[in-house]
């Protein structure tokens, strides 16, 4: 048994690759099609005003990532398994409710994601989004998930390709930073809407049940848990940097030229000082892997939590019979979504970021119920949060509802 | 019933009709295991302050809550640690079935009255039941009608939930597949205890089938009262879904122009049925018997007696069929033959081989006693009830009905059920 010994930071390392993951995972797929378009949009049409945006909120983010985490591994128990407890019928109706118009947002976004990147190779959508339609539910109702799910994590990485062309096209950071430290405040909707969605796809509300649903399921130790707060927090870095890179990217390129990008065509344009030529077919590669690993995580992240919070059998491991409600969900989701993306003329760019703002509009309800349950003594013991967090966490929260509130009332203003 | 949901957040009132406080919780004590008794209520009084108040200074729960001391006279109670709070613990939390898959959740949990206290009896799992936690209920039961379902709630006793684990889920303690809704006489009995408000309100969510059910195992003075409280047309609907003997039964314990009303209301075929077996007298076989059962003409062959009786109206609505009867053109009754000689006898032999011709048999105005008697004597599953002057069958008494007339209430609902 000598052999099984191993050196303590072989362990440790191991230990790691077991636990991380879920934040990684979750920031991943934060940038996702959606994503991709809000950032590209924010950054050809305002330049690197939004890079205090994103600077500001990632505080915020990693504390709300990492405090849904805790609440999994001290309870193992859903985010939804604990509104319906704590919150009871009424709650967590409207809860699910927002949820579910949220989700079926960003699931729309997602095969809007696939049909736009298909567009890109002169493909119709029409034989594009059926088709992965099918595949994915295919690969995630099959139990290979896991290595489709590798293969999706190689092809996000062409999101490392904004980082690199940054690096060729060399902006003056000086500028950059400057820039980025004039507050333009507009109160124009669409100004508004623009920082909602910037919001919104950075910290979507299924990333938070994702990631707390995963966490509980992965049964961590609450003892191993610094662990799991550097995956989030690491993840939650990185995928923010890869966001600010996109800005940076587009905002060289394109804003100065006054192209305001709306068109996946259009998007793919920030990449030419990277790819040239090729830089379609780079853009549409991202696109198309970010599309449909949201598409296999987000309408079962979905699924898992409607049914926890009714109550209803649910997970992979149950045949249709044992858990009709949970593959019926799944199904209708995905059916809406693609019928949605088939109408004609669809304005798919404008879908993919504007699904982005509806989930900043109702992240706050689902943000302050998760606070109240990570305050509370009864379900989180000792756990419950620390004052840092708090303050965190509630200020991001009231900064998005204050941007609903004006986004509401500016059409009366202007 | 009432429905801890319909509690929640309710005012207390006490003696004087002086506001005490909001219901914030319920109390039960968790020893029991089958029916648990309510102890306490939780109060809320304010933002903080929190008081538990023994059931046995409460004086009514619905339609409103009252105490029976004024505010300054409550004697507080200190849980003694083990009761179980029912928002606390119960609502909302998941039930799993015996294997730990995932059923349900608690939608809301029903408390019955039974003599002076209140019991927990069930966890409604329907979704009625939600509906009614978002004040829903009257959308929901619209909804349900639609849908074409019985408007029932879904309700697993309480004695079926096996553990009440430290923030475990609630486990069955049976299979899924043997856990049967509460059964209507379970319901009767329920019924039986409740008063006229809480048992009308709960009346409104049977469907006119589930209620003929349930009147058919309550006592006569309940049906009388259920009957009351529906409108005529639904009560008429009701007493067509029931037996004809038992709808008999009910409408001879009514006024006589209650019940002619009542008739007129009926469909024709189910009214006429049922006026024949108004004519005989209660205590009598006529006033017992059941016009519905299975029969077959004379001359057949098993084979084409199956085939009649897979096509017969009358052996559809017979629910028992432990015999068939064998009747000639004027209705005369022939010979009886049991439905297990019927199935393992050869196709092609005639039936009259197998019928016994000369069956055990009363007249219409046999004391039921003498009945029971015949069927206790013989091991008779039903008896043929015939006119002895024209020799034609009129109905049958089962064995459940006959021995009804010679057993004391009381013991029937010890017996196990069979059926």
């Amino acid at each position: 048994m000598k052999s099984l010994k191993k050196p303590t930071w072989l362990k440790k390392l191991l230990l790691y690759l077991a636990i991380i993951g879920p934040g990684l995972i979750t920031a991943s797929s934060g940038n996702d099609a959606p994503g991709i378009a809000t950032y590209s949009m924010a950054g050809s049409k305002y330049g690197y005003t939004f890079l205090w945006l994103l600077f500001s909120i990632s505080f915020g983010i990693v504390a709300i990532q990492s405090m849904a985490a805790r609440i999994g591994a001290v309870t193992g128990k859903g985010t939804a398994d604990l509104i319906r407890e704590r919150f009871g019928v009424k709650t967590t109706t409207f809860a699910m409710l927002g949820l579910l118009i949220a989700n079926l947002g960003s699931t729309i976004a997602q095969f809007a994601g696939v049909a736009a990147a298909g567009e890109l190779f002169g493909i119709s959508r029409y034989l594009t989004v059926p088709l992965s339609a099918l595949l994915m539910s295919y690969f995630v109702l099959g139990r290979n998930y896991k290595t489709v799910e590798k293969v999706l994590l190689v092809l996000c990485l062409s999101a490392l390709s904004y980082v690199i062309a940054v690096f060729i096209i060399k902006p003056n950071w000086a500028e950059v930073f400057q820039d980025s430290l004039q507050l333009s405040t507009s109160l124009s909707s669409n100004f508004i809407l623009s920082v909602l969605a910037v919001i919104g796809t950075t910290i979507t509300p299924w990333g938070i049940f994702y990631i707390q649903a995963s966490v509980a399921d992965k049964e961590i130790d609450v003892k191993d848990f610094y662990l799991t707060k550097f995956d989030v927090t690491f993840g939650a870095i990185w995928a923010n940097l890869v966001a600010g890179f996109i800005i940076i990217t587009t905002a060289y390129s394109l804003f100065p030229a006054g192209i305001v990008v709306e068109s996946a065509e259009q998007a793919a344009l920030a990449l030419e000082p990277l790819a040239g030529s090729a830089a379609k077919i780079l853009f549409a590669i991202g696109l198309l892997g970010a599309s449909l690993l949201a598409v296999s995580v987000l309408p079962l992240s979905t699924t898992y939590a409607f049914c926890e919070a009714f109550g209803f059998e649910r997970g992979l491991n149950r045949s249709v019979k044992e858990a009709p409600t949970f593959y019926a969900l799944f199904g209708v989701i995905i059916l809406i979504s693609v019928v949605f993306v088939m109408i004609p003329n669809l304005p798919l760019f404008q879908i993919m970021w504007l699904s982005q703002s509806l989930n900043a509009i109702l992240l706050p309800a689902i943000l302050y119920l998760l606070i109240k349950i990570a305050n509370d003594h009864v379900v989180m013991g000792e756990y419950v949060n620390k004052k840092l967090t708090n303050i965190l966490s509630i200020s991001l929260t009231v900064l998005i509802s204050i941007v609903t509130v004006i986004l509401l009332v500016s059409p009366i203003f202007s | 019933m009432i429905y801890v949901s319909q509690l929640l957040g309710q005012k207390v009132w006490d003696a004087y009709g002086r506001e005490v406080g909001q219901v914030d919780d319920l109390m039960v004590a968790a020893t029991e295991k089958n029916m648990p008794p309510l102890t306490a209520l939780v109060l809320k009084k304010n933002r903080r302050e929190i008081q538990y108040i023994p059931i046995n200074q409460v004086a009514s729960l619905w339609p409103s809550i009252t105490l029976q001391v004024n505010v300054e006279k409550i004697e507080a109670l200190n849980p003694s640690g083990h009761e179980l709070l029912l928002k606390e613990r119960v609502l909302d939390q998941q039930i799993v079935d015996t294997e730990g898959k995932r059923l349900v959740r608690v939608n809301d949990l029903q408390i019955a009255r039974k003599g002076e206290r209140f019991y927990l009896t069930g966890v409604d799992v329907s979704g009625l039941g939600l509906m009614r936690r978002l004040g829903l209920e009257k959308v929901g039961g619209k909804l349900v009608k639609l849908a074409g379902k019985g408007s029932h709630s879904e309700v697993i006793p309480w004695e079926f939930v096996a553990s009440i684990e430290h923030d475990d889920p609630l486990r069955l303690s049976v299979s899924q597949s043997r856990l049967v809704r509460m059964l209507p006489a379970d319901i009767a009995a329920i019924l039986d205890d409740l008063d006229h408000h809480t048992s009308k309100a709960l009346l409104q969510g049977f469907s006119n089938e589930e209620l003929a059910d349930t009147l058919e195992e309550s006592s006569a003075e309940m049906q009388v009262a259920v009957l009351s409280h529906l409108n005529p047309e639904r009560a008429a609907d009701v007493l067509e879904e029931m037996d004809p003997d038992e709808a008999a039964d009910l409408l001879a314990d009514l006024p006589d122009q209650t019940s002619e009303q009542l008739l007129t209301l009926m469909d024709d075929e189910d009214a006429e049925e049922v006026r024949s077996l108004l004519g005989y007298p209660e205590e009598s076989a006529g006033g017992i018997m059941t016009t519905e059962f299975a029969q077959v003409p004379a001359g057949l062959t098993v084979e084409e007696a199956l085939e009649y009786l897979r096509n017969s109206k009358d052996a559809l609505e017979d629910e028992i069929m432990y015999y068939v009867y064998i009747l000639d053109e004027q209705e005369r009754l022939q010979g009886v033959v049991s439905l297990r000689d019927l199935v393992i006898s050869p196709l092609s032999t005639p039936l009259k081989k197998w019928m016994e011709s000369e069956p055990i048999q009363v007249n219409p105005l046999t004391k039921p006693e003498e009945v029971a008697y015949l069927v206790a004597k013989y091991d008779l599953l039903s008896v043929p009830v015939v006119n002895p002057e024209t020799n034609e069958m009129l109905g049958i008494v089962t064995v459940d009905d006959a021995l009804d007339t010679v057993m004391p209430t009381a013991w029937k609902k010890k017996l196990p059920r069979f059926f």
